[in-house]
């Protein structure tokens, strides 16, 4: 499957230097891509992974850069993205950016003419909408509005986008971090057919065994230069980590036991979530005991409902049922009563959801915390900039200064951000909705910990995630879900990955019986 | 994992000259006071008239009123909306009270708080029917506009009030500081009362965050239904304020009390760097660009230009002053990053 060793390169970049401001993202990079091969871009959150492929598809223009890229060997400068589409490269950016109140079809072919004459054919869209979505294994009807879609659904509409035009290099800003197991192996199935066709892949992603599953070479990035260039056979995590970080890691996951006889935290009974579009009920009568100190995990895939689950206790998303929080009834209308009962919620898309644009980093980490540096609703700018920095410090944010925009931080650091602002008032049940959607393995390995030391303070936590590893090593029990009802759970230890791919299957095929 | 560089970055930033300029740049108030300066000083060289007392005087008053909604409107602004309907609501909040205190010969302070609680009262319902039914602010207060503008006919049968009790022309005649009148006073203790509350305030950040994204601001736990219909009744109170002074300067409630207010008062705090796209502006900002939209006007009357030519620059330079805020945010803030739209906000940076 390895693409030949000799191939000549397709895309390449020399000598790239990139700056924003007085920071500078790429010092020097030099990036060569082969023909056919499926190239991964790895390295730390900030390391300018992004910011390389954006160069290469023209987000950032021709003369925002120094440098040169060559496609086939030839020069070329795109002073925009649609150049770049036009001279066949295709680009899957890593935030979301869809069009919400057109549907998914249109979303996938805005931007492109020719078909069907000027009138754009609906039905001609749909249909081949649909044609690309079989392949992507997505089961939504091409005339959803996206608006209705969740962000792993919406992801999958991005890279059927981008699929469209038919590129010949492709480049993905991590596909695949909030897309679960079974959306994975599907994408990977239509990658592995594309390279087959012939088609040039760039692939950024911070989870390693995917790079070993598809990759032929990979380029590691450092602080914006080159940190090693791997190919097949030498990726394994540790000379893949000690390149990214010069450093090694020690256990990914650490140890922790709940406490025996803790206290119940919270206690859920007959939880039920209207669905949306077709489907009656995305949450039927879910049931759940949350101790004190305990992490459980949810897993499930993607449209099963744990997103819902979450939004329900946080208010968010209205329910039926019954919610009691240290013993009291209590209910949950918005989100300001979930955080008046100490509950705090992380979302899942933080581009929607989660950071302020408007705000410099500071602020979006202090906002809805403002109680704790205010005293009769007037501010302390002092003691508000010292618990930013402090949480700065604490999370490791990666961030140019404390007034920077946030839009320019690294995507794995705007997740810490995010991650800061939830923990600041200290919340006693925490609801994680992906927590390490986009982090690097070392900073991954840091929330681990850091979700660890809360629970050992007596923190309940609920963590959500796509990868199934993940849940199954943090949790001290995991619950299963399946089109919105859990249909298995089991202790730290007793349960596998393939455990929880089984129950899901079980469930399905009962329900379609 | 770089602890190292990381705490070294956020601990203290070198400051080069470059980056005192950006920030001097990222400070949204810079371009629009700059400009400021400029007109002045052209006029001035025009017409040395131009900064007579007399005249500086008249600015200002004229500033007093419309800057008294101003402030309202920018607040509102920041909450993501914005009212249209301001001129008409100062215009019918005037003449009701002229005729609570002449036809219904209530009490002045009485009348006065009756005008101040139906501007409240409007504010309220264009508030409700923005947030709760969802119907654009553009469409609810244009349609406002219109009302206000039959209400005021149907409540003076085109007649203005008059006389009025005079001690509410002593009001208007009275002129506490500097030969300006009570106006302006209200004026400048209510601007510096909103301005600290945007900058120092939980309310006022809770406000920007409202207008940056109302999904995010409502998950961490902001009701922004409320901070929106709160400001759609403080700007409608305080289009009632300066409707009222203004029918007290001219001891009459004249039918035309407010007409075409709405339009200046938009296009001078945008001027001023207040986005139209709600969470980024400054008190400050809005202000001043009513400030030089005043200024240019008058300007433009002292060295003898023609009316309609006025109107002409207002609508240049509203144009101009965002286009040119656009290009400094692109250029200073992002870097020359273009695909980052998204502005850094310059109030937030400024208080550092
Ligand atoms: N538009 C911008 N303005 C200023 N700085 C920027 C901008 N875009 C990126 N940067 C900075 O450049 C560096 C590289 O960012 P980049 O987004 O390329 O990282 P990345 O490797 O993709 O990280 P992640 O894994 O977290 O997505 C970061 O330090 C980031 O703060
Ligand atoms: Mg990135």
């Amino acid at each position: 499957m390895a693409a030949e060793t000799d191939a000549p390169f397709v895309v390449e970049a020399l000598s790239i230097v990139k700056r924003f401001g007085g920071a500078t993202a790429l010092a020097g990079v030099d990036f060569r891509v082969r023909r056919g091969e499926i190239h991964a871009l790895l390295g730390q959150n900030g390391a300018g992974k992004s910011t390389l492929v954006k160069i290469l598809n023209g987000v950032h223009r021709a003369g925002s850069f120094e440098g040169r890229i060559l496609l086939d060997g030839r020069p070329v400068s795109f002073g925009s993205t649609a150049q770049a589409r036009l001279g066949g490269v295709g680009y899957v950016p890593q935030e979301i950016e869809v069009l919400e109140q057109l549907s998914v079809a249109e979303n996938v072919f805005a931007g492109q003419t020719g078909l069907g004459g000027r009138l754009v054919r609906q039905r001609v869209l749909e249909r081949q909408a649909s044609v690309l979505f079989r392949e992507l294994g997505l089961d939504i009807a091409p005339s959803t509005l996206v608006a209705a879609l969740t962000p792993a659904q919406r992801h999958i509409v991005m890279i059927a986008r981008a699929l469209a035009a038919k590129p010949a290099v492709l480049m993905l800003d991590e596909p695949t971090a909030s897309l679960s197991g079974a959306e994975v192996d599907r994408l990977f199935i239509l990658l592995r057919r594309l390279k087959a066709q012939g088609t040039t892949m760039i692939f950024i992603t911070h989870r390693l065994p995917e790079v070993m599953a598809l990759c032929d070479r990979a380029t590691v990035l450092r602080d914006g230069r080159v940190a090693a260039e791997l190919k097949r056979g030498e990726f394994d995590a540790g000379t893949v980590i000690a390149a990214m970080s010069g450093q090694r890691l020690s256990r990914l996951y650490p140890a922790h036991t709940p406490p025996a006889q803790s206290p119940v935290l919270l206690e859920i009974d007959g939880l039920s979530v209207a669905g949306r579009g077709h489907e009656q009920r995305a949450l039927e009568g879910i049931d759940l005991t949350l101790r004190a100190g305990e992490i459980l995990g949810i897993a499930g895939l993607l449209g099963s409902g744990r997103s819902e689950l979450l939004g329900a206790i946080y208010g968010s998303v209205p329910y039926s049922g019954r919610i009691r929080v240290e013993g009291r009834a209590v209910t949950i209308r918005r989100p300001k009563d979930a955080r008046d009962a100490a509950i705090a919620l992380l979302t899942e898309d933080r581009k929607r959801s989660g950071l302020l644009f408007n705000l410099p980093v500071a602020k979006n980490i202090t906002i809805g915390n403002l109680m704790l540096f205010s005293s009769g609703g007037v501010l302390n700018p002092g003691a508000e900039r010292a618990a930013a920095l402090r949480t700065m410090r604490d999370l490791r944010v990666k961030a140019p200064s404390p007034n920077a925009a946030v839009a320019h931080l690294s995507g794995g650091n705007q997740q810490k951000l995010l991650l800061g602002r939830v923990l600041m008032r200290q919340p006693k049940i925490l609801l994680l909705d992906e927590p390490t959607k986009g982090v690097d393995v070392g900073t991954r390995s840091e929330i681990y910990r850091l979700i660890v030391d809360l629970a050992e303070t007596g923190v309940g936590l609920i963590v959500v995630s796509s990868e199934l590893e993940e849940v199954i090593g943090l949790a001290d029990r995991c619950l299963v879900m399946a089109d919105g009802r859990f249909v298995d759970a089991f202790e730290r230890g007793a349960g596998s990955e393939e455990r929880v791919l089984r129950s899901i299957a079980a469930a399905q095929a009962e329900r379609a019986a | 994992m770089g602890t190292l560089e990381a705490s070294g970055r956020i601990g203290a930033p070198p400051v080069s000259a470059r980056d005192r300029l950006i920030r001097l740049f990222a400070v949204g108030e810079v371009g629009v006071i700059g400009a400021l300066v400029v007109v002045v000083l052209f006029f001035y060289a025009l017409e040395p008239a131009f900064l007579s007392e007399r005249n500086i005087r008249a600015i200002l008053t004229v500033v007093s009123f419309v800057g008294i909604i101003a402030i309202g409107q920018t607040i509102l602004l920041v909450n993501g909306e914005f009212d249209l309907s301001v001129g008409s609501v100062a215009g019918l909040c005037a003449v009701s009270s002229a005729k609570l205190m002449t036809v219904f010969a209530l009490p002045v302070p009485v009348a006065v708080l009756g005008g101040v609680l139906i501007g409240a009262g409007i504010g309220l319902m264009n508030g409700l029917v923005v947030v709760r039914l969802k119907i654009p602010a553009f469409i609810q207060t244009l349609g406002m506009l219109f009302i206000g503008q039959g209400l005021i006919q149907v409540v003076t049968n085109g007649y203005p009030v008059y006389p009025l009790p005079p001690s509410v022309s002593a009001v208007g005649f009275a002129r506490p500081i500097f030969g300006l009148g009570w106006s302006f006073v209200f004026f400048i203790v209510a601007a510096i009362a909103a301005d600290l509350m945007l900058r120092r305030t939980v309310l006022g950040r809770n406000m920007y965050a409202t207008g940056g994204n109302p999904e995010v601001a409502k998950l961490v736990g902001i009701d922004t239904d409320r901070y929106k219909i709160g400001a759609f009744m403080l700007i409608g109170a305080l289009a009632a304020t300066a409707g009222m002074f203004v029918m007290a300067d001219l001891s009459s409630g004249t039918t035309s009390i407010g007409s075409g207010w709405e339009l200046a008062v938009i296009a001078g705090v945008v001027v001023g760097g207040v986005s139209l796209f709600g969470g980024a502006g400054t008190m400050a900002g809005g202000l001043v660009g009513i400030l030089l939209l005043q200024v240019v006007q008058s300007g433009l009357v002292v060295i003898g230009v023609n009316a309609n030519w006025q109107q002409i620059a207002v609508g240049i330079i509203m144009v101009l002053a965002v286009g040119l805020d656009i290009l400094r945010r692109r250029f200073f803030i992002a870097g020359g990053a273009r695909e980052d739209a998204a502005p850094a906000d310059p109030s937030p940076l400024r208080s550092e």
